[in-house]
């Protein structure tokens, strides 16, 4: 997968590290020097949208990175040791289009801006701007393309296109607006558990139960299971990153380091969980677990009762 | 032995002990044709011992929880299997009948008692009236003292302490780790908790302080008149305790712009000051109002301007600035 991205990319932009590494010494960065550092990175990255990336606390901001990698005026990759954020390669665009016009422009538009040919909106929303991780994240998962368009919530499915063909269409949207953030990819080694399982409860249970089995929501919508073995850990860090539907968007409150502990403790403990009881009985909470301590503990007792106290 | 008794208690009949039969009416089907049976519960009986060796064994190897619990309970519920089947199978079975002598006692007894008591009264049992006065005096004292603790226990009265948070005016929002939030923290869509600075890991700030706090919309919100300012560049800030029974509101489903409840999924619109769309809240969530401070960052321009979580029979909704 990451052979995949780490293509010969061209030049380095060393003059923009350079520059960076002057007026950006340290992580935390005060609001006016974080415009400056800004204004002169998208010069030496080309124009990139910057629409739902802050530019706090190492939270997916391509500008805050001390490992940015430029081509062409494209951002290539950039990220720390925990993710590395990457976009696909640009040569995927083209076969990207032809996807697109296939799967999903009857719903988003041919330009992917949501704008039907009559000038209407279309069913689908804008996708100029998202970013390669939104886009990577609703096709990989099978959510997109939606086999019913009029669904409250487009749930998980066998995914339609395979992962390159997702990165395809991701290469080809992310070319009509460059934006971030990119594909994080979390390096799950080293990885805090106990850091993660603790952020885990304070910002996932609540949806997510503390098992992470998922709940339902608001209005139809529910939180989708996170036990589910084939959600990836790419996937959990674009879930994160993007909020995809109902699911609001951790971005300056979460660092990529803590993004990375709660992958980690997601695809290693919350879908492999460790039941020293035996069985979890689904990992639903009291009704499931009273219910058999009812039917079999309760009744089971009855029965013994009742076979004591028979006359033979 | 029964010699001994029905010669002192002549009124007792005397029943010889029956030797046990096969052809006993008392013994089942099992117990006439024992040797099957008992083998039977022998082997149950070995079972449990086994079990419970084993289990002896899987504590000793410190082996996986379930076995432990699953040797112990086998052989405990085989033992008292066997004990239950041994002795309903093999033991003679009720119903067993007794005749019982007369109980009352004769009236020559009955007389000589109730002579002995009139006559004891007069000299050794007579009224103690000093004794019963100080029983009543002790039990008197204990019914008035009593009173206090139960008094006392009703606790201390609340006085304002329910209708006041720590936020104040010019309190730093900050995160479970102190982290102080700025303009760029969230993006829109984005939802984090947040504490009064300082009070972050206190047990005080963290049951009625807590607050979440939701980024809208990139420009300034109005979430109702009179709070023009309350919400700059989208963030606004809600009591993230519950109005109906106290539960964190957590929820935020940000296509919706609503929070909800995890106990009883009330939900709170989060545009028009958390007035509750659905569910059994009878009160919109208490709003914060924000500013950025001097620094950039996110701070209280004061309190809660009512008591924040569910109701109280003292509650008011009359404005108290906490400051």
């Amino acid at each position: 997968m990451r052979s995949q991205f780490l293509l010969p990319g061209g030049l380095l932009a060393i003059a923009a590290l350079g520059a960076l590494a002057l007026i950006f010494p340290g992580a935390a960065a005060q609001a006016s020097s974080t415009s400056k550092t800004l204004s002169a990175s998208v010069k030496a990255c080309g124009s990139v949208n910057l629409k739902g990336v802050t530019t706090t606390y190492n939270s997916g901001n391509p500008f805050a990175s001390t490992n940015l990698k430029c081509s062409d005026g494209m951002v290539i990759h950039y990220g720390n040791n925990s993710i590395t954020y990457v976009n696909p390669p640009a040569s995927y665009a083209a076969t990207g289009k032809l996807l697109f016009d296939q799967t999903c422009s009857s719903c988003h538009g041919s330009e992917a801006n949501g704008v039907a040919p009559n000038g209407q909106a279309t069913i689908g929303p804008n996708l100029q701007g998202v970013g390669a991780a939104t886009i990577d994240f609703w096709i990989t998962t099978g959510r997109m393309p939606a086999t019913d368009v009029a669904a409250i919530e487009a749930e998980r499915k066998t995914p339609r296109l395979n992962d390159k063909q997702a990165l395809q269409v991701a290469a080809y949207i992310n070319s009509l607006d460059p934006s971030v953030p990119a594909v994080p990819l979390p390096n799950l080694r080293g990885a805090d558990l106990a850091d993660g399982a603790s952020l885990f409860a304070l910002n996932c249970a609540a949806c997510h139960t503390i098992t992470g089995a998922g709940d339902a929501l608001a209005f139809g919508t529910n939180a989708p299971s996170l036990e589910n073995r084939q959600v990836t850990p790419q996937q959990v860090a674009e879930a994160i990153r993007i909020g995809p539907a109902n699911m609001p968007r951790f971005s300056g409150n979460l660092s990529d380091t803590q993004v990375r502990d709660l992958v980690a403790y997601v695809t290693e403990k919350i879908q492999h969980p460790s039941n020293p009881g035996g069985a979890g009985l689904g990992g639903v909470g009291p009704v499931a677990e009273g219910f058999v301590a009812l039917l079999l503990g309760v009744g089971g007792l009855a029965l013994i009762c009742f076979w004591i106290g028979e006359r033979s | 032995m029964s010699e001994d008794v029905s010669e002192h208690e002549p009124s007792r009949t005397k029943v010889p002990m029956p030797i046990a039969t096969l052809s006993d009416p008392h013994l089942g089907d099992a117990a006439k044709n024992p040797a099957r049976t008992e083998s039977l519960i022998a082997l149950i009986l070995l079972v449990g011992i086994v079990m419970i060796a084993g289990f002896g064994a899987a504590y000793w190897q410190n082996w996986n929880p379930w076995i432990i619990g699953g040797t112990m309970g086998a052989g405990l519920f085989l033992l008292g299997f066997g004990l239950t089947a041994w002795g309903k199978y093999l033991m003679p079975q009720g119903p067993f009948v007794e005749e019982r002598h007369v109980l009352a006692s004769s009236p020559e007894e009955r007389d000589s008692m109730a002579a002995a008591l009139v006559e004891r009264s007069a000299v050794v049992v007579k009224r103690r009236k000093l004794l019963g006065g100080l029983f009543a005096l002790g039990s008197g004292i204990f019914g008035i003292v009593a009173i206090f603790p139960l008094l006392r226990s009703l606790g201390p009265v609340p006085g304002t302490s329910l209708d006041r948070t720590q936020w104040r005016k010019g309190s730093v929002l900050v995160d479970s780790n102190g982290r102080t939030v700025n303009a760029g923290t969230l993006v829109v869509g984005g939802i984090m908790t947040v504490f009064p600075k300082g009070l972050q890991n206190t047990p005080e700030g963290q049951a009625i302080d807590q607050t979440v706090l939701v980024r809208v919309q990139s420009t300034d919100l109005v979430t109702a008149k009179g709070r023009e300012t309350w919400a700059p560049k989208g963030y606004v800030a809600y009591s993230k305790v519950c109005t109906h029974l106290g539960c964190p509101v957590g929820l935020y489903e940000q296509q919706l712009e609503l929070l909800v409840c995890p106990c009883h999924q009330s939900m709170f619109n989060v545009r028009n000051g958390a007035i509750p769309q659905f569910g059994p809240a009878p009160r919109p969530l208490p709003q914060l109002p924000l500013h950025f401070d001097d620094e950039g960052n996110l701070a209280a321009q004061a309190g809660f301007d009512q008591a924040v979580g569910p109701g109280f029979f003292e509650r008011t909704t009359t404005k108290e600035n906490g400051t």
